[in-house]
């Protein structure tokens, strides 16, 4: 059985990484964490903003993902797709806390439908803000 | 000697417009390079998502697409809007007529079929030429992406384009999205292409996959996750072949004209040259003559 399998970590930006050999993921998924491992059956799973982790030369590598989903290909490739991914050290913590705090003031204020665009959009920069917290924390 | 002064006066005009498209062309050379890049390293990304969708919609009967997701209803008739996409600047040859006169085409075809069809432009070439014809954008007025802003300008419009689509509001409602940009084929070739935003559809070309991925969560849970993302998506590849687009075709076009200048300057120098010697000959047989008379 194989111990390892490929990923890739595609963003819009670029490849964050790709075709590296790791033992396995960690991935923030839509209904909770989930960890992908050698020989997973092909599928198709969102992820929403979050910390992914693995073992890139038996070295931790943390990754502060925006919304994005996860494939397992047929050949048993693992791609994620996600719309940002940033390395802890590329994370400024300080100006991510300071806006997280604005943007939780804006939503205590908002009374508009939760389906409106900019309820989403709010609530998605905390989704993201609070990930790369997270990830640099 | 009027004309010889009018000559030497043009050449230095021309010499001075060549600097200013030389100077033009090589910026753009620069600046090719790195949009080069930011498209190609977001194909792979950009090509996957689409894949993936292709994959959650073609397993979709048709009938009930609308009930899985709000953004692949097909709805007839109705009001369509459509993108132009340009630049913010001019100088880069055909790019941004391309773009408006396929789409003025395209809006007085389906006007003359009495489809009512609107407008939201994206580069300030496209708000100008469609202001003088009196259209209305109604507020969907963008300026064009740049390197940075791709992602964030494609997710902004993104948002506005499905708020827009899923209105309530019978007067604000559209009921197709179409968007019209520059692809980028390579540096020589940029190909303006008409493409359908929403609703999201499957290819025609049906190579169904061999084998369907499960999905987990459900089917819809994915796609109610996956779709606003995938619309973000298209719009960005799109804004990333624009801009590179326009680099290129920036480039060519001040490369032509660093070289019709060229071309131009070495006329006019010949020309000069001629007239100058002209005048010459004409001095000295005046000289000669004069002498000659003298000696008579």
């Amino acid at each position: 059985m194989a111990d390892r399998m490929k990923l890739d970590i595609l963003t819009p930006r670029g490849a964050k990484y790709e075709g590296i050999d790791v033992p396995g993921v960690e991935i923030p998924g839509l209904l909770g964490e989930l960890g992908v491992l050698p020989e997973h059956v092909s599928f198709v799973t969102a992820v929403k903003p979050g910390v992914v982790r693995f073992k890139k030369d038996n070295e931790s590598v943390r990754l502060a993902v925006g919304a994005g989903f996860l494939e397992v290909t047929e050949s048993g490739r693992v791609v994620l797709l996600c719309e940002r991914a940033l390395a802890p050290s590329e994370i400024e913590t300080e100006a991510a806390r300071e806006q997280l705090e604005e943007v939780q003031g804006e939503l205590a204020k908002y009374s508009g439908p939760i389906t409106a665009a900019t309820y989403r959009d709010l609530d998605q920069q905390r989704a993201w803000l609070e990930a790369q917290i997270r990830c640099a924390g | 000697m009027a004309n010889l002064k009018e000559l030497r006066l043009r050449i230095a005009s021309v010499k001075n417009t060549r600097k200013i498209t030389a100077a033009m062309s090589q910026i753009a050379s620069a600046r090719l390079r790195k949009a080069q890049n930011a498209l190609l390293a977001a194909r792979p990304y950009g090509e996957r998502m689409h894949e993936v969708v292709q994959h959650l919609v073609a397993g979709i009967d048709p009938a009930e697409r609308k009930a899985a997701h709000a953004l692949l209803e097909e709805r007839k008739g109705g009001r369509t809007l459509v993108i132009a996409m340009t630049a913010d600047r001019g100088l880069c040859g055909g790019f941004n007529s391309n773009i408006n006169r396929a789409v003025a085409r395209y809006l007085d075809q389906e006007r003359a079929e009495g489809h009512e069809v609107v407008l939201m432009a994206i580069g300030r070439k496209a708000q100008a030429y469609f202001k003088h014809y009196g259209e209305d954008f109604g507020g969907r007025e963008y300026p064009a992406a740049e390197d940075k802003t791709v992602v964030d300008l494609g997710k902004t419009v993104a948002s506005a384009v499905i708020e827009a689509f899923l209105s309530e509001d019978e007067a604000e409602r559209v009921d197709r999205v179409l968007l019209q940009y520059n692809h980028f084929v390579s540096v020589l070739n940029q190909e303006p292409r008409r493409i359908q935003i929403l609703p999201l559809t499957a290819s025609e070309s049906e190579d169904a996959p061999t084998q369907e991925p499960t999905f987990e969560p459900e089917r819809s849970s994915i796609l109610q996750h996956l779709v606003p993302v995938a619309v973000e998506s298209l719009l960005q590849q799109a804004m990333f072949n624009s801009v590179a687009a326009e680099i290129a075709a920036r480039r060519v076009a001040m490369d032509a004209a660093t070289d019709n200048a060229s071309g131009l300057i070495a006329d006019l120098t010949l020309e000069y040259n001629r007239e100058r010697q002209a005048a010459i000959t004409t001095e000295l047989m005046e000289i000669i003559g004069g002498a000659e008379a003298l000696k008579g």
